[in-house]
């Protein structure tokens, strides 16, 4: 017989899983800490990335004036012109990403607990009907 | 009042009974508003362009979630780009992917703020996106409308100019000089930054009054974030010396707060949870489950029990109640 106290819990694991489940994992296996700084890993490589794609959209719309340049070219200049702003944008890349995935970790930490509660209740009623059916028990059947 | 409170209970329950269609078909109409207007103002690949194929895209759409339609969307925008120049088609994909590694890393969730921003830019009432998002967004939605803002003044720039860059390819000029005017749409363009600077004050700004445990938070977050929005464009264009924006900025300013207090009506404290499909299992069943939201059942499920009216079958004569009792009707007198 379905047992409907347990299938209430159960459902609400259920929908745990199938709307947040994937999203908050990293968050039931990871602590704050770590699971940010995966996070920041993460964007120093996308913002990376992002930044040598600007950085050639950057040099394209100033082509003319780069060739016009090129024999007295400063190429130490030209480094620092392209590392002060590559650092100025990765502060701010990597600060967005600090703030919006401690925001999301504590949201979905939230909806972890909840989740890990329901299965704490369903896992003591699972061991109640266990030592019901045992031996001792004859009144089960 | 009380006759609005009533619409919006009816409000909810019709949604909560017809979800199943009403979201795929909202989906649908936003996804072909979106490609109709792609293809009057930027329809520059004919073949693509046209009513069928853009209905055909959005009932794609209306299955597809919103990172689906996006993908779409910006497949269209793309082709269109390069019926007009392949130089034009590789900054817009420089861009999509830029925005890509934005919005797709801090807010996958609000696919429709990226979608709709350049719609209500369109329509004018671009207003109403900071107000919407810090209302029922949480903050890093603002990358959303970052992407969406960045994306309208790209397209139009190109629109504006799509004369320029369409006469360049035939008299071959320099490619370059295509890529610096496609550039030129984001990179010279001031005007953008400002409408960025004061979107995202203003989303902030909302966000945060909405979140405040003051009594009538929600109210005083529109009219802070219009009020914010009017003054600081007025302020900025005059500041850039850009005439003639102000009767726009202020008519779509006040639509913008009227829609923002239609969506307090209809948001504001209420769940419009789902019903849900669920399939899970334990060690003896298979569950198929589908969980309805209890605030969506009682209207539809009552009876009304009539007590002492006239209708005769209805009402309990001393002679029924004899037969009933099994003694006889005289001593019921």
């Amino acid at each position: 017989m379905v047992n409907e106290e347990r299938l209430r819990h159960m459902i609400k694991m259920a929908q745990f899983d199938t709307n947040d489940g994937k999203q908050c994992k990293p968050m039931i296996q990871y602590a704050r800490k770590d699971y940010v700084s995966m996070r920041l890993l993460g964007s120093f490589v996308a913002g990376t990335i992002c930044y040598g794609m600007m950085f050639g959209l950057w040099g394209l719309y100033s082509m003319e004036e780069l060739l016009e340049k090129l024999n007295k070219l400063d190429i130490q200049g030209l480094l620092i012109a392209a590392l002060v702003p590559y650092i100025v944008f990765m502060v701010f890349y990597l600060g967005a990403t600090w703030v919006v995935f401690h925001m999301k970790y504590t949201n979905g930490r939230r909806k972890v607990k909840r989740y890990y509660s329901n299965l704490k209740k369903v896992n003591q009623m699972y061991e109640r009907e266990d030592r019901l059916k045992s031996a001792e028990n004859k009144d089960w059947d | 009042m009380t006759t609005i409170l009533e619409l919006k209970e009816k409000m909810i329950r019709f949604y909560g009974r017809y979800e199943v269609y009403i979201t795929p078909i909202a989906k649908f109409v936003v996804a072909f508003v979106i490609f109709c207007m792609i293809n009057l103002n930027i329809g520059y690949m004919k073949s693509i362009s046209r009513t069928p194929i853009a209905l055909i895209l959005a009932l794609l759409c209306s299955i597809l979630p919103a990172g689906g339609t996006i993908f779409l969307v910006a497949a269209v925008i793309l082709a269109d780009m390069y019926a007009l120049s392949i130089e034009v088609c590789l900054v817009a994909l420089i861009l999509f992917l830029l925005i890509y590694f934005v919005y797709f890393r801090f807010a996958p969730k609000y696919g429709l703020g990226v979608l709709l921003t350049p719609v209500c830019f369109k329509l004018n009432i671009p207003y109403i996106m900071p107000l919407g998002m810090g209302l029922l967004g949480e903050i890093y939605s603002v990358f959303a409308l970052i992407c969406g803002t960045v994306v309208y003044f790209f397209l139009d720039g190109v629109k504006e100019n799509a004369a320029l860059l369409g006469a360049a390819a035939e008299e071959g000029a320099e490619t370059n000089s295509k890529i610096v005017i496609a550039l030129n749409q984001l990179l010279g363009n001031k005007e953008m930054f400002l409408v960025l600077g004061i979107m995202v004050a203003a989303l902030i700004i909302v966000y945060i009054v909405r979140r405040m445990s003051i009594e009538n938070a929600w109210q005083i977050a529109i009219i802070s974030g219009i009020l914010f929005e009017t003054v600081g464009m007025i302020a900025g264009y005059m500041m850039l010396g850009i005439s003639g924006k102000t009767v726009a900025v202020l008519v779509g300013n006040i639509i913008s707060a009227v829609i923002g207090l239609v969506l307090q009506f209809l948001f504001f404290n209420l769940d419009y949870s789902r019903t849900e499909r669920l399939q899970f299992e334990d060690d003896e069943y298979y569950y198929y489950v589908k969980a309805v939201p209890k605030a969506y059942v009682p209207g539809t499920d009552k009876k009304v029990k009539r007590f002492g009216g006239k209708d005769e079958k209805e009402r309990l004569t001393k002679k029924q109640f004899a037969r009933e009792m099994d003694i006889d009707e005289d001593l019921l007198d």
